[in-house]
């Protein structure tokens, strides 16, 4: 509905509602960002701080003990290495099965098809913690336990993957793919140059949520490795310094582990920022 | 085929056929712990000292973080390659014992076990007349109070009857200064059921009497109207009790900035107030539990740690596990004759419960706080170890916190508790 | 050509269905039979003893277990609701945000929300543990400011599963948000082109072509929401422990008190089961309302 008196207005609303927008977009990040400058001001506080009622915001001598300490107690070289070994090695695995299967889902028709993919998603909804033991006596009975093997090996394929892939990958117009074919491309040539370029961000989101899933990943790491604290990811050495009576005392190196352990997926993230593109890409493709 | 080939071929056969025992058997066995790294170093120094004159023996230390322990323990599923040994809250070990996964001590470590410990921790570490381990920490609880904070109010000496103790709570609390009497604790079992059970008995009563919860005795009556008349009269404040990460939050900051004047918690949050609260630190003393209107002394409620060994490991790992549990716990392994492990409990600010171990470290254990903690623990009282003893303390948790919140007065709290106890002891102990 | 592609869906599936069939099937299928024995959890699976529906009965019974586990069910349902609740408009409205071209910084502010996404857990607890601490804490201190009195939130049985609710949404918004992103970035520029000539604003663009043409993601993002909802267990085993009085003890969280720690094994998995059970219906109806929106 364009017209004359709508310009007018719309000549003063566009800053107004800049403003507006840029306002809450300011609101959003600090309310988001509170709780992680709360953790690092708190690696720089010391224990006696962290007690307090009311409690110390800004450290008075901010210090960077937290930081020495922390390396000194727990291996957190060692440590971050074995969660980048997991996180890297999974996420690879969940990339490849992911794009294969949601494939399959998105663009072949099989019998069972329907059925098959119902099952797979209800493989979703047991919670990880159900299926410990069974999982950790059948990792064990294969050999694998006590390793890193034995960590990544069961989560190497994710239906959540899958699931994401097919919904994108259902979104890719059929004459591309069947352009391709024609030009007598294989099929694993067709999803891997064709296909995934097109679904680039939903890949790249996917590669970032396995990617921190596991390098955060907790209960089953710790089950599997049978207590062998030198293949530790880093969450599990810093919930260490917590164990029994010494949780008020390494609170700040707790918080100093985490800041360090944010680094790796925060570069990633980084890293894969230009994936997250607008639709120009994806309508250039359409022609 | 050469002769080269050939004889190198025999001669590789050769050695393969040898017996193996020829060489030295060495022996792999590994201790399950929750320690934090800090304190598992000692315990792999001292490995490395029993090491010197066993060699053919390693052990290797399996850490899990505190709060996972007890999934791991159960994880294991009772295969050979679980851990050797491990370390146990005592209350976990009658289901171990029942499904045949710890080792009854040999003969000669459960006679010495019973000639150098006292009667009531060599019960805990029992099931059915049977020792099962080496029981190593001790925990007890006392009446921590703030010296400073008594003196502002106007009170001498700290309570020891409960007339005395809700007087001193009402006078210590101050609601615009957000400062309460008596700190209770909730959000952790431990927390809320122990200070609970302490009043309790040195009411006179009992949690468990021949198998059996007693929680619908009138001492225990007394107790229950005793926390409903705390809260209500504002001398604990719920609020202000919640616990996280089950060693620390709003419970222990507000004792450590003055916010409450009396608390009853176990001896090993020593080093959490020494850090928080530093010099200030000489405000905290201890005392016995006050005496109830039921009661005759001040008892405590106690618990404590044990090793045991898994059942299902090889002989020789059990044999093995056995003969270094058996020096780590005796007195030429440490430091003055203590033994090794008190060395490293004492690190923690943990006490050591082996009698020629409290001897051996008894200055530091003279210190003020520490001692007002020694002193109870002639009369303290075990938690009941019986099969079930997890889930009753949980179910006991549930209906003092209920209490604790003023959802349910103290006459159906009891009711609730004992019914609640009576079904799942039963249950239990098919 | 079918029996080529059927060679290729072959090849393309193996990899994913062979390790979800041995590593999460598997399990899961022994976890539906342990459900219907009496076992302990620390002993061998050839322990186990069939006692069919017993375990049903009893966490649907009277007792204690009955009544947790109810109390467990009825606040996982809260918590889920809530969380999915607000999760999915803000994950929409944020990724707008972030993808707008008007106003500088959408990329900053996409790496700041996804960032909470990134801390460890362990830090996550002991953090939001310190900002809701009662009485004075720093949040009670901001809200102090804007003239509210001091909140309980982790301490009183009333607020602590809502407080928890804002954690979780707080940490997988930006999760969300990326997803939406991704999501957005599927609809074509020209089509908004288009509609601005003719004269569309911008909440018609949204309704007419931006809300339609991320069904697909929503819906996806709406499944992964309740999913991780019902499955939640970190904050609460890291700081409520299930308390005060029960107010946030979850079907996980109980889950592993019951069946790991107490070593019920049997009841644990039947609880599961459950767990179970009610997510396939849940996330049925949802497929169910989707696909009916779908044909009109």
């Amino acid at each position: 509905m364009s017209g004359g008196s709508s310009s007018r207005l719309s000549r003063k609303r566009p800053s107004g509602r800049k403003a507006l927008l840029a306002t809450l977009m300011l609101l959003v990040a600090v309310a988001s960002a509170f709780p992680l400058v709360w953790m690092v001001l708190s690696s720089l506080k010391t224990p006696a701080e962290s007690m307090q009622v009311p409690p110390v915001w800004i450290p008075h001598t901010p210090s960077l003990d937290a930081y020495e300490k922390v390396s000194g107690v727990v291996n957190v070289g060692r440590s971050m290495w074995n969660s980048l070994v997991i996180a890297s090695v999974t996420t690879a695995g969940i990339l490849i099965t992911s794009m294969m299967a949601g494939y399959a889902f998105a663009k072949y028709h099989f019998p069972a098809k329907s059925l098959l993919f119902s099952v797979l998603i209800a493989t979703m909804f047991l919670p990880p913690i159900v299926t410990l033991i069974p999982l950790y006596r059948l990792v064990g009975s294969i050999g694998l336990n006590a390793s890193l093997a034995g960590i990544i090996v069961p989560n190497l394929a994710n239906a959540f993957g899958i699931f994401l892939m097919r919904q994108f990958i259902a979104g890719v117009p059929d004459d591309l793919i069947d352009a391709a074919r024609m030009d007598g491309a294989s099929e694993l040539l067709i999803l891997f140059k064709i296909v995934a370029p097109s679904v680039a961000p939903a890949i790249a989101a996917l590669a970032l949520f396995a990617f921190v899933y596991h390098w955060n990943s907790y209960l089953w790491p710790l089950t599997v490795l049978q207590g062998n604290a030198d293949a530790y990811p880093i969450v599990i050495s810093l919930s260490r310094l917590l164990s029994y009576n010494r949780g008020a005392v390494n609170t700040g190196l707790v918080m100093a582990g985490a800041t360090l352990a944010v680094l790796p997926p925060l570069i990633l993230f980084v890293l894969l920022q230009r994936f997250f593109v607008d639709s120009i890409v994806g309508s250039a493709i359409k022609g | 085929m050469s002769f080269a080939w050939t004889s190198k071929l025999a001669l590789a056969a050769g050695l393969a056929i040898l017996p193996a025992t020829a060489w030295a058997q060495s022996v792999n066995i590994s201790y399950l712990t929750h320690w934090s790294p800090e304190t598992v170093a000692l315990l792999e120094a001292a490995a490395k000292d029993y090491a010197k004159t066993n060699p053919d023996v390693s052990v290797t230390v399996r850490a899990v973080p505190f709060g996972d322990l007890l999934t791991t323990l159960r994880s294991q599923g009772g295969g050979s390659d679980g851990p050797t040994i491990g370390g146990i809250y005592d209350l976990w070990l009658p289901e171990l014992a029942r499904d045949k996964l710890v080792a009854p001590a040999p003969d000669a470590v459960a006679s010495e076990v019973k000639a150098s410990w006292p009667a009531g921790i060599t019960s805990a570490a029992s099931v059915g007349g049977t020792l099962y381990g080496i029981p190593n920490e001790i925990d007890v609880y006392a009446l921590n109070y703030n010296k400073a904070l008594f003196k502002q109010a106007g009170i001498a000496a700290p309570p020891k009857t409960w007339d005395e103790f809700k007087d001193a709570a009402k006078k210590l609390t101050n609601k615009e200064a957000g400062q309460q009497g008596f700190g209770m604790i909730n959000s952790w079992a431990a927390g809320v059921v122990h200070p609970f059970a302490s009043l309790l008995v040195s009411n006179g009563g009992e949690l468990v009497k021949d198998g059996k919860p007693a929680l619908d005795s009138p001492q225990a009556t007394q107790t229950f109207q005793l926390y409903e008349d705390l809260i209500k009269s504002g001398a604990s404040v719920p609020a202000m009790a919640t616990a996280d990460a089950n060693t620390t939050g709003p419970f222990l900051d507000n004792f450590v900035s003055g916010k409450t004047g009396m608390i009853i918690m176990a001896n090993w949050w020593e080093s959490a107030l020494k850090t928080g609260m530093g010099s200030k630190f000489a405000d905290i003393a201890t005392a016995p539990i006050p005496v109830g209107p039921s009661g005759d002394k001040p008892h405590s409620i106690s618990y404590s740690w044990m090793t045991v060994v898994n059942a299902n490991a090889g002989a020789a790992e059990q044999k093995a596990a056995w003969d270094f549990l058996a020096w780590l716990n005796n007195p030429k392994s440490g430091k003055n004759g203590a033994s090794a492990m008190s060395d490293i409990l004492m690190s923690m600010g943990i006490l050591p419960s082996r009698l020629s171990d409290i001897d051996a470290h008894k200055d530091k254990l003279g210190s003020e706080f520490l001692s007002g903690y020694v002193s109870v623990l002639t009369d303290a009282k075990p938690f009941p170890v019986v099969p079930g003893g997890q889930e009753f303390s949980e179910s006991l948790q549930q209906t003092i916190e209920a209490l604790q919140y003023g959802q349910v007065s103290a006459k159906d709290a009891q009711a609730t508790a004992q019914a609640d106890a009576t079904a799942i002891l039963e249950r239990a102990a098919k | 050509m079918i029996q080529r592609y059927r060679a290729s869906a072959g090849i393309m599936l193996a990899p994913a269905v062979t390790l979800i069939g041995i590593f999460i099937l598997l399990p899961m299928l022994l976890t539906v039979w342990l459900s219907f024995q009496d076992w302990s959890t620390q002993t061998p699976f050839s322990s186990a003893s069939f006692i069919g529906l017993d375990n049903c009965r009893e966490i649907f019974g009277a007792s204690s277990v009955g009544r947790d586990f109810k109390v467990a069910l009825i606040n996982t349902a809260i918590y889920t609701a809530l969380s999915v609740i607000l999760i999915l408009p803000l994950s929409v409205a944020f990724g707008l945000m972030v993808y707008q071209h008007d106003v500088a910084g959408g990329t900053a502010l996409r790496t700041v929300l996804f960032s909470t996404y990134m801390v460890p857990m362990i830090a996550v607890a002991l953090v939001w543990s310190k900002l809701y601490s009662p009485s004075e804490g720093p949040l009670n201190q901001m809200l102090g400011l804007i003239g509210i009195g001091p909140q309980p939130f982790l301490s009183s049985p009333r607020s602590a599963l809502i407080s928890i609710v804002f954690l979780n949404v707080w940490q997988q918004v930006g999760y969300f948000t990326v997803l939406a992103i991704a999501g957005l970035t599927q609809i074509p520029g020209s089509l908004y082109e288009a509609a601005k000539l003719d004269g569309a604003n911008r909440f018609e663009q949204f309704r007419f072509i931006t809300l339609p043409l991320m069904r697909r993601t929503l819906l996806f993002s709406a499944v992964i929401a309740i999913i991780n909802a019902v499955q939640v267990f970190e904050p609460v085993a890291l700081i409520t422990q299930g308390g005060p009085v029960g107010s946030t003890n979850v079907l996980t969280y109980h889950i592993r008190r019951v069946g790991i720690e107490r070593a019920q094994g049997g009841l644990g998995s039947a609880m599961a089961v459950m767990l179970m059970l009610s997510l396939i219906v849940v996330v049925c109806a949802l497929f169910a309302l989707a696909n009916r929106k779908d044909r009109e």
